[in-house]
């Protein structure tokens, strides 16, 4: 496929936007920001469990990516590359926060949180019940450990492979789908009463 | 099969991931024991719970805001840095210069506040200007601040004192060697 000036930037693949980027053309770093800002700060949020936070590590990754791009070969997929840097700065951003000894409501255990529960009742608005759902997940994710928690939001809420997450996180793939099930047994425990 | 190889083997079986042969284990054992399908259905729950989480998104000032960064980090690094080998930001020839300003200013500043130190010196001057002894003019006990005019002489150089001459003939005690 010639990458002429005349085609949208939408038919490239990451891996030709990346490389474009490399050589120059600074559109191809903006139309991979555009592809990966959601799904990264949706990634980030899951992990750290507070949107603000997870729009600054968001931040610097793409920053990093604009300053290391020569850094990025071919020899991996460019989403494994971005997914692996975003992980890497929440891991950071998450050890920091221990060492701060902030306690957040979404790392409170269930004996600490106190939760306004709606009465599930038919008058109930769907929204409302959903979001508490969501809430409750949310939450039972930040209660799993470090090496649970990355697979797990890799997997069921961001939807990449196997081979991809093996990849970003450096473990066998045997390991992650270990990983992944013991993962989903504990959460599962913890939002019986959700059914 | 026992309960920890089942429940191993739960996300495969979920996933369509059992080979032929695990997957007919693994309904045997569900068949034997049908209060595990309710494990199974309960992971399911889960997984289906959290493929349907809202997505967040990110501001929609994202981007305005990632590109003042790298513009603000563009022009901090156009800012020349100190290289690796200078001194407190200083490239060895400067900071030569400076020690050297530094050294001098110190010194002038001695020589203003503290004047004693140069009456001393001018005195050291005056000693520095007297002949130093040798062996061709050797020196006096005593110094002799007065320099000698010839013509305040009493005596007459060329009238010979015969006692002066005496003790000054070294004759007797002198011996010549032929070479």
């Amino acid at each position: 496929m010639s990458l002429g000036k005349q085609q949208s930037p939408f038919v490239y693949t990451d891996e030709q936007l990346i490389a474009r980027f490399q050589s120059g053309d600074e559109r191809a770093y903006v139309e991979l920001v555009n592809r990966y800002r959601d799904r990264l700060t949706h990634f980030v949020f899951q992990f750290l469990g507070e949107i603000e936070q997870a729009e600054d590590v968001v931040q610097d990754t793409m920053l990093k990516l604009y300053e290391k791009k020569h850094y990025y070969r071919e020899i991996a997929k460019f989403s494994t590359w971005i997914y692996t840097i975003a992980r890497n700065l929440a891991n950071t951003e998450l050890r920091k926060r221990k060492r701060r000894k902030t306690t957040h409501l979404s790392q409170m255990t269930r004996d600490e949180r106190q939760y306004e529960i709606p009465a599930v009742q038919p008058d109930v608005g769907q929204d409302v019940q959903n979001e508490f759902v969501a809430k409750r997940i949310q939450a039972a994710i930040q209660d799993l450990p470090e090496h649970f928690k990355t697979v797990i939001i890799l997997r069921d809420i961001q939807e990449l492979s196997y081979d991809d997450i093996s990849n970003i996180v450096g473990v066998p793939l045997g390991t992650v789908k270990s990983r992944i099930n013991r993962a989903r047994l504990q959460l599962q425990a913890e939002l019986k009463d959700l059914r | 099969m026992n309960r920890y190889q089942f429940e191993d083997l739960i996300s495969e079986y979920i996933e369509n991931e059992l080979s032929l042969s695990k997957r007919k284990e693994f309904e045997t054992y569900l068949e034997e024991n049908p209060e595990a399908r309710s494990l199974i259905d309960s992971v399911r729950y889960t997984m289906d719970t959290m493929r349907s989480l809202p997505k967040v998104k990110a501001n929609p000032k994202f981007n305005e805001r990632l590109m003042t960064r790298i513009k603000s980090n563009i022009d901090w690094s156009a800012t020349p840095m100190p290289s690796k080998g200078t001194f407190f930001g200083f490239t060895p020839i400067h900071a030569s210069l400076l020690t050297g300003l530094m050294i001098a200013f110190v010194f002038v500043s001695m020589q203003l506040f503290y004047p004693e130190s140069g009456t001393q010196i001018t005195e050291r001057q005056l000693f520095a200007d007297e002949q130093v002894p040798s062996l061709s003019n050797p020196g006096l006990n005593t110094v002799n601040r007065t320099t000698p005019d010839l013509a305040d002489a009493e005596e007459d150089s060329l009238e010979i004192d015969p006692k002066k001459q005496q003790q000054k003939d070294f004759s007797k005690k002198m011996h010549f060697v032929n070479d």
